[in-house]
């Protein structure tokens, strides 16, 4: 018989009086790698808080390693061994490898710390999962993968049963990927269990023996890894499907004058060396980092406070100081939470934008007056009045993507479009962008995972520390060995 | 394996290149100041040199240890002044020194312990906190005795014991260096074995470090943000028995400014004000470096406008150093 590791049974969780999770059910089993993909991420970030921390239920009970550790009855406000991993490090940076392994755990009951003992007690570990990490390396110098790897490994020696990793794709590349369901496999035939929560159901087929699909705080169905492919799970994805589908039909960037609005030309940063890379008007350029530190290097180039060493960043062939060139507009990753002014109005937060090519707005209230009255069709008049803080996610998505269409920039440049965005968003913010690229703007977007991005592409360039290593046109995405979604449609 | 060579296992500790820059510094700024006048060389002055960085070298210490954490001890100047007040208070009194200085300790401690209260549980922004502390130490240090400075100690303890203790403190010497830098020495040595070698010191970078990730590993974060101000607290306790014991007497503006000095020792050294880095080494090499700027200035002549402004212009200097090195903003080429 299949031992339990971790239930929620009836589980029905507040909020702040709002309904998070209802009738929330979730099983998962010893040496499981169990599946979920957020269709609507809503009450997602609230399931993992419940699932670490016993906070107060509503209703049902929650079950970890055959105890009821929280239920609607009582409440202990306990924390739940369960490790979570996920894009953001849960690591402390200037500290090494060992202590955040051993000595930041709780039950490490040593006074005096031995280094080269704990290097010792970690050498196996590492030897077990075929990885090389020098133990006494400072967290900052690790690679995303090796901090993955490193937060993996931490779960494991604190003996935590259950393990969930959430949207680990965004931050390491399909290789990484590849070595780490080897680890994950490895760690599930000793009897550690798994949730591996991820928007694409391409990954979820490669490593989980089953899926959940979860939707506004509901399992919505579970379903066993031979049934991955039934018309029932590929169903929810459809309505996104069935757009993308079309809308690869009808872009056609074919015939048009190549004209170079942006270039980078002979970039050196802090890993990156010798980078040279243009960008075509009107075109949509994927630029995959095959390594995250390449896309802070970019990245830090492009918002203009990074450490440049050298090289030349020109639009139009003027050479442009970034942060003060109007005609370059960029959407940083998570721009929900990173490009929202609290505090501000919504109008104010609009005009932010304009106010690069217009200075004199903030005195002026007739053309603020006069934004407001253009876009209220389109955003809804309610927005207004509403403090940003309490505007839905689909509102803060199109409120920044709106501002940047009122800075009229020549090229948009947007980090990980998609991280953290759930189905129904990642519709929204893909019709967004195709609504940039309509208008003429040339787009940019630097991203680890190709899944999404690369439907919008019309050309690819993929980056790793020794400068470009390929860069194919819309016309051979169908000869990329990649693992992403529609690339059927290519071939 | 791990086969590094031992220089580049030094170097590879986080913080050292800036504890060895602050070292390096300190060298050219002695020889310096040792060229212009030769007495600098003396062994009086190396000796004097020496007793006077024991304070620095112990308020840098207790301004490090709160640094690391990402906070800051505004509080460390009065209690400077409580414990000389208090102590010296007693001893005209007639106590027994060791009483004396045992309630003065406790004093600090209080003050450390609701500085850590107020800054790791209730989270109030540690300037303000210790803003606060800073206000209410300094009245404690006014009233002790009436606000008026105390009268030598040697009156109410008598001049033997009176001599013993300042004899202990300043102006005794053990195989041939004064004790106060014995004190000094052997308590960086602890608290440097602490900070570095100990399961309360990781925690300590890790609080500093990231805060949230220090929670989510089990770090108490209230009890090791109090442990850094009770170390705090102690230092600053030995600072003011030493500047009793060096007057023979309390003074109630004892120790004034000197959190600033502890800021400004750490931040030489390579602490940074923004928590997570830097190692007491640098402390040690930053209390050097304030000192040897104040004693080579004063043996050149230098007006104390002057060297205020000089060793100003080196604590930034030095901050920008390490902020533009860091960044790697130095070797950015600029395109016209």
């Amino acid at each position: 018989m299949r031992q339990e590791v971790f239930r929620m049974e009836r589980v029905t969780y507040l909020d702040k009086g709002s309904k998070q999770l209802e009738d929330f059910n979730l099983q998962i089993y010893r040496g499981e790698i169990m599946g979920m993909i957020p269709i609507s991420a809503h009450g997602l970030q609230a399931l993992l808080q419940l699932m670490q921390t016993n906070m107060p239920l509503y209703d049902g009970h929650v079950f970890y390693c055959g105890e009821r550790v929280n239920s609607w009855k009582s409440t202990r406000r306990s924390v739940n061994r369960i490790g979570v991993i996920d894009a953001h490090s849960r690591l402390v940076e200037h500290m090494t490898v060992t202590d955040n392994i051993f000595v930041l755990r709780q039950g490490f009951r040593q006074n005096i710390i031995k280094n080269r003992l704990l290097q010792r007690q970690l050498a196996p570990f590492m030897e077990d999962i075929g990885v090389q990490i020098p133990a006494d390396t400072y967290v900052d110098k690790l690679s995303a993968f090796e901090r993955v790897t490193v937060e993996l490994l931490r779960a494991v020696v604190a003996g935590y049963r259950l393990i969930v990793l959430h949207e680990i794709s965004t931050v390491i590349n399909g290789d990484e990927l590849a070595k780490l369901y080897e680890i994950m496999q490895h760690y599930a035939g000793q009897g550690f269990s798994f949730l591996y929560i991820s928007l694409h159901l391409e990954e979820i087929m490669e490593v989980c023996d089953r899926v959940a699909l979860f939707s506004n705080g509901r399992i919505q169905k579970v379903a066993q890894r031979t049934e991955m492919k039934s018309e029932i799970v590929q169903s929810y994805t459809m309505e996104f499907d069935k757009m993308v589908r079309y809308h690869i039909g009808q872009r056609n960037v074919g015939g048009r004058e190549e004209k170079i609005v942006l270039s980078l030309s002979h970039i050196s940063g802090e890993v990156l060396t010798d980078f040279t890379m243009k960008v075509y008007e009107g075109e949509c350029l994927v630029v995959q980092n095959l390594d995250e530190q390449v896309l802070r290097d970019i990245l830090s180039v492009l918002n203009g406070d990074g450490n440049l060493c050298e090289g030349e960043l020109c639009m139009e062939g003027r050479p442009i100081c970034p942060a003060y060139c109007k005609e370059l507009a960029l959407i940083s990753a998570d721009p929900t939470k990173t490009m929202v002014f609290q505090g501000m109005s919504y109008l104010d937060n609009l005009c932010m934008g304009l106010s690069r090519r217009v200075p004199g707005i903030w005195g002026n209230n007739r053309m603020k007056n006069s934004v407001r009255r253009e876009y209220a069709e389109e955003l809804g008049e309610e927005v207004f009045a509403i403090p940003v803080e309490a505007l839905g996610e689909k509102q803060k998505y199109q409120l920044v993507y709106t501002r940047v269409l009122l800075q009229k920039p020549k090229v948009v440049v947007c980090v990980q479009p998609f991280r953290g965005a759930d189905l129904t968003h990642r519709v929204f913010i893909w019709k967004m962008i195709e609504m940039l690229l309509d208008k003429g703007m040339a787009v940019v977007i630097l991203t680890i995972n190709l899944a999404d991005s690369l439907s919008l592409a019309d050309r690819l360039i993929r980056v790793s520390k020794e400068g470009i290593v390929q860069e194919v046109g819309k016309e051979a995405f169908g000869s990329l060995s990649v693992a992403a979604p529609w690339i059927d449609l290519y071939r | 394996m791990n086969n590094k060579s031992p220089i580049k296992k030094l170097l590879a500790v986080k913080g050292m290149g800036a504890a060895l820059t602050a070292f390096v510094g300190l060298i050219i700024i002695y020889i310096a100041f040792g060229l212009i006048n030769p007495a600098v060389f003396s062994s009086n002055n190396i000796l004097n040199l020496l007793r006077s960085m024991s304070k620095y070298l112990l308020i840098g210490i207790a301004q490090s240890y709160v640094l690391i954490t990402g906070n800051i001890d505004l509080s460390i100047g009065s209690m400077v002044a409580m414990s000389a007040m208090i102590s010296a208070t007693l001893m005209t009194l007639g106590t027994n020194p060791f009483l004396a200085v045992l309630v003065a300790l406790l004093c600090c401690l209080v003050i450390g312990v609701i500085n850590g209260i107020l800054v790791g549980k209730f989270k109030l922004p540690p300037f303000i906190a210790t803003l606060g502390t800073m206000f209410v130490g300094r009245g404690i240090a006014y009233m002790v005795n009436n606000n008026r400075n105390t009268d030598a100690i040697a009156t109410g303890v008598g001049k033997e014991t009176g001599d013993a203790f300042q004899n202990f403190f300043y102006y005794g010497t053990t195989a041939g260096i004064y004790n106060t830098f014995w004190i000094a020495i052997i308590m960086f040595v602890i608290f440097f074995f602490l900070l570095s070698k100990t399961r309360t010191g990781r925690h300590i970078y890790a609080i500093g470090s990231n805060i949230d990730a220090a929670k989510l590993s089990g770090v108490n974060v209230v009890a090791t943000t109090t442990k850094t101000y009770l170390v705090s607290a102690v230092c600053s306790w030995v600072v003011g028995l030493i500047l009793c014991a060096q007057a023979g007497m309390g003074n109630m503006e004892a120790g004034n400014m000197y959190e600033m000095y502890g800021v400004a020792a750490g931040v030489i050294g390579g602490v940074s004000p923004l928590g997570g880095t830097g190692i007491l080494l640098g402390t040690l090499a930053g209390s050097a470096v304030w000192q040897t700027l104040e004693n080579g200035l004063n043996m050149i002549g230098a007006q104390v406008g002057i060297q205020r402004l000089v060793i100003g212009v080196i604590v930034v200097v030095a901050v920008l150093l390490d902020v533009v090195l860091r960044s790697g903003q130095f070797s950015k080429k600029k395109k016209g």
